[in-house]
């Protein structure tokens, strides 16, 4: 069984988020980068135990320049097999799609976090399907192998539905899959042995770009209440919190 | 969850202080590089928040104990054994072909303040295992390391130290366990050990016990002990081989960490057998035991330094009091100020942060010291090893004896909280009091280095020592900002040299009781000196960034390290000034003399 599992990498969720060049750039100043985390603990730790109980390969692929090699050798550390960087920065969902597509041909799996916790698109596993004309599951939260169809499950509205998906398929995972796995020291050491294959961009379109960014009004500061007046409690976040 | 340590303080001691990648040029270590160190780092800060700190304080409250012949601890052990044997942590600086990692031992030391600062009762398991597979591995024939070491660094057994016996703590010369030649080569082993860590549990099926013994008709005192290996269970038959449990110590901390009574051949069934060569067992032992006191420097260190930060976050959220205004008064109206904002409070944090960062510099360093010593050519090879056998006392010492004193402080700063069991201070406080007895109390400590350490090799160690602060000291002096306190630490250099001009001619003289009385404040002020060299390399690394714009934190954070070293300077180094007034008085007043009765 042959598995590709998209990775990227997202800033730390403690990073104070900033922009620069009036909103059309993140601030990466002082930020400390993660794999992100529906890639890592769901996709690419439910890839390796796939692959550990039916045999096969993992392979990761990003797009991403050289300061995305990092979360590449984590991933090979947590038992990927192989890795693929497509030498370009990313700017939008339509080019990443297309640079995978170009590498993603021949796998039986190809996974995807169910979005990336930065920028929460939730687009490169569709739009990916979409150009290998593959099926597509979003949001699962379990995948099984059985016999030559995959049975997945993701969340609707109200409960669960599981689907029987056949053949090759592409599918964004959410929480449930899999559960975190710390790297250990031999995998992080033969994580350098492991191949990294650098690839040139096939120069893909991005569709769209960003026009600019604006960060949400500051919160306003804490009100105390007294604990007897009660009134006045509910009156405010009836009001001004409206949360009832 | 809690804090307990922090990365960027760390990662800027690895990587902008002490230049952790030097030593991925030694052909040992060559498979390291920074990405896996930083993979490594997370991998151990993810460990520890998931599976050490969590269980920190219930290992206290549920300590070790002995029911029917066998000590029971806390179950969580279990399964971090089994996950450090599984996962390589154990074997992380052993060789290759010992199924190790070849980890440096500086990245070693840099991942136990993770796990230390997490839970400081559950590594000394995992370091006394791979700290007695490596006295096997070094001189063990290949035999037995064949049976013992392969399941010692899975975690499927667990190693211990047995040097103490009741009549034997400080001085292992008095060791009376004996060791009886047998016609097959194995000795029959007869005889007590106390104090043994994590000499008997329920989370690993087999130990295997180092013990100091003599053999038959061996010389009186050091130069008659020798070294063996003593399994609980026979490795191919698992019979059991004597080892008796009579029982476990119940202590004021670390209680999760089970210290054993061990009774070896009380039925004359107990075989042991013989690591490297007979009546060299003690030199052997102490060759390891360097890396046994950087151990427990590093815990205490680990341990002061958890302390700082849950005293830190108490001091930021408790509000009590006002502050004085210009006028003098303060304003009962006014919203009560957070304690942080109190004088006193800030100066009882700043003294645990100088501490905690000051001794986790000088651990970084001194591990550094080992690889290169290890690992080393020629004359680097040398020095680092003189710098090495220098600066390991004070490396046990200083956070040992220091770090009680932050944690103190850090108590304090929780007022009557910091005395009720609901806060952990209490437990810090508790549990770092074991790190200046075990492994050679201060005062042991203190006799070695004055003793032995200074004089070594005609004085060559602290030469060496005097040229590198020199150097810091010349590069330091690039900045204006750090002159003066470049000039305090040459002035407390000079106290040293005055004290050893005055102690050295007693040696020489073979006045050594009066040369070795006041060891231990010579201890005190050495130590304290050589934490405020690091203070001095630390600014001067933090000043490097700021001028630069090279380092990899903000402002803040390099500014907050030259703040800590004048509050170093200023509160912590004078401290030397009255162990030098001490140590030049020419008053004999502890000295045993004839016919005096002083506790009467
Ligand atoms: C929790 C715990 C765990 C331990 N784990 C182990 C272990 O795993 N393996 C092991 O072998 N041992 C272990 N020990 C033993 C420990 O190393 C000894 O307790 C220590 O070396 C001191 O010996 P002692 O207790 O007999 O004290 P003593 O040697 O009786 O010392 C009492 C006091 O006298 C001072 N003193 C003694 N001799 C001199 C001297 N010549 N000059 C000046 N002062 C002196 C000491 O500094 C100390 O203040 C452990 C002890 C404890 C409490």
């Amino acid at each position: 069984m042959k598995i590709l599992v998209c990775i990227s990498k997202t800033p730390d969720t403690t990073s104070k988020i900033s922009f620069v060049n009036n909103g059309k750039e993140f601030n990466s100043e002082g930020i400390q980068y993660i794999m992100n985390p529906y890639d890592e603990w769901y996709a690419l730790v439910r890839a390796v135990e796939l692959k550990e109980k039916n045999g096969g390969s993992v392979t990761v692929i990003n797009v991403g320049d050289v300061s995305s090699e990092i979360v590449i050798r984590k991933a090979l550390a947590i038992g990927a097999d192989e890795a693929i960087r497509v030498d370009v920065v990313p700017e939008s969902s339509l080019q990443v799609a297309k640079e995978i597509a170009a590498h993603a041909a021949g796998y039986d799996l190809v996974l995807t976090g169910k979005e990336t916790i930065d920028y929460n698109g939730a687009e490169v596993g569709a739009m990916l399907a979409e150009l290998l004309d593959l099926p597509y599951v979003s949001f699962a939260f379990k995948l099984e192998k059985e016999g030559e169809d995959w049975l997945v499950s993701r969340e609707v509205e109200g409960g669960t539905e599981t689907l029987k998906v056949g053949g090759p398929i592409v599918l964004s995972a959410a929480k449930g899959m899999a559960e975190q796995r710390i790297p250990n020291m031999q995998g992080i050491m033969m994580a350098k042995k492991k191949p990294l294959n650098v690839v040139a961009s096939i120069g893909a379109e991005k569709g769209s770009v960003v026009a600019s960014h604006e960060m949400p009004p500051a919160k306003s500061g804490v009100k105390m209440i007294a604990p007897d007046d009660m009134d006045t409690l509910v009156k405010l976040l009836h009001e001004e919190a409206k949360v009832i | 969850m809690a804090t307990y340590m922090n990365m960027d303080q760390l990662r800027f001691l690895l990587y902008e202080v002490h230049g952790v990648e030097d030593v991925f040029q030694l052909p040992r270590y060559s498979n390291f590089d920074k990405e896996s160190l930083e993979i490594l780092l997370d991998s151990a800060k993810a460990w520890a928040d998931q599976d050490w700190y969590p269980y920190f304080r219930e290992m206290d409250e549920k300590p070790a104990y002995f029911k029917d012949g066998k000590v029971i601890i806390h179950p969580h052990v279990k399964k971090i054994f089994k996950d450090a044997g599984d996962n390589g942590w154990i074997g992380m600086y052993f060789d290759h072909e010992h199924g190790g990692m070849q980890a440096p031992h500086f990245i070693v030391n840099a991942i136990n303040h993770i796990f230390e600062s997490a839970n400081n009762h559950m590594t000394g398991y995992m370091g006394l295992t791979a700290g007695s597979a490596h006295l096997i591995t070094t001189f063990g024939k290949q035999e037995l390391i064949d049976r013992f070491v392969p399941n010692m660094l899975n975690g499927k057994w667990a190693g211990t130290m047995c040097l103490t016996e009741p009549q034997a703590g400080s001085s292992l010369s008095d060791v009376k366990t004996m060791a009886y030649a047998q016609a097959d080569g194995s000795y029959k082993i007869k005889g007590q050990k106390i104090f043994i860590s994590g000499g008997d549990h329920d989370a690993t099926s087999n130990f295997v016990h180092l013990v100091l013994a003599r053999i038959e008709g061996a010389p009186a005192g050091t130069k008659g002990i020798s070294l063996f290996v003593v399994p609980k269970f026979l490795p191919e038959t698992e019979a059991f081989n004597d080892v008796i449990t009579a029982g476990d110590f119940q202590k004021m901390g670390q209680r999760g960490y089970c210290t054993t009574h061990l009774v070896f051949g009380e039925n004359d069934g107990c075989v042991g057998w013989l690591v490297g060569e007979a009546n060299l067992g003690l030199k052997q032992m102490f060759q390891m035991m360097n890396g046994a006191r950087i151990d427990v420097g590093m815990t205490a260190t680990s341990t002061a330094t958890a302390a700082y930060y849950a005293s830190l976050q108490y001091a930021k959220e408790r509000p009590q009091g006002r502050r004085i205004e210009s006028n003098g008064r303060k304003n009962p109206n006014q919203e009560p100020a957070l304690i942080i904002e109190h004088a006193d409070v800030r100066r009882m944090l700043l003294k645990q942060k100088s501490i905690v960062e000051g001794a986790l510099s000088l651990l970084l360093e001194t591990a550094k010291h080992v690889d290169f010593a290890l690992e080393g050519e020629g004359d680097q090879k040398k020095e680092n090893h003189l710098l090495l056998e220098l600066l390991t006392p004070m490396a046990k010492t200083f956070p040992s004896e220091r770090g009680k004193e932050a944690i103190d402080n850090g108590l304090q700063v929780l007022g009557g909280y910091g005395f009720c069991t609901d806060f952990i201070l209490q437990q810090y406080y508790r549990d770092i009091r074991i790190m200046s007895l075990y492994e050679g109390t201060t005062g042991i400590q203190s006799l070695d280095l004055l003793g032995r350490k200074i004089t070594m090799e005609n004085g060559q160690a602290l030469q060496l020592l005097m040229a590198r602060i020199t150097e810091t000291n010349q590069e330091a002096s690039n900045y204006d900002e750090l002159k003066p306190y470049v000039k305090q630490l040459e002035a407390r250099l000079g106290d040293v040299q005055k004290v050893l001009g005055r102690l050295i001619p007693m040696a020489m003289a073979g006045d050594y009781e009066s040369f070795l009385a006041d060891a231990t404040i010579f201890m005190e002020m050495a130590s304290g000196i050589v934490v405020a060299y690091q203070w001095i390399k630390m600014a001067t690394a933090a000043k490097k960034a700021l001028v630069t714009g090279t380092g990899a934190f903000d402002t803040a954070f390099y500014e907050s390290k030259i703040h800590t070293m004048k509050y170093y300077f200023k509160y912590e180094l004078p401290k030397a000034i009255a162990c030098l007034e001490t140590l030049m008085n020419e008053e004999e007043l502890t000295i045993v003399q004839e016919k005096q009765e002083v506790f009467g």
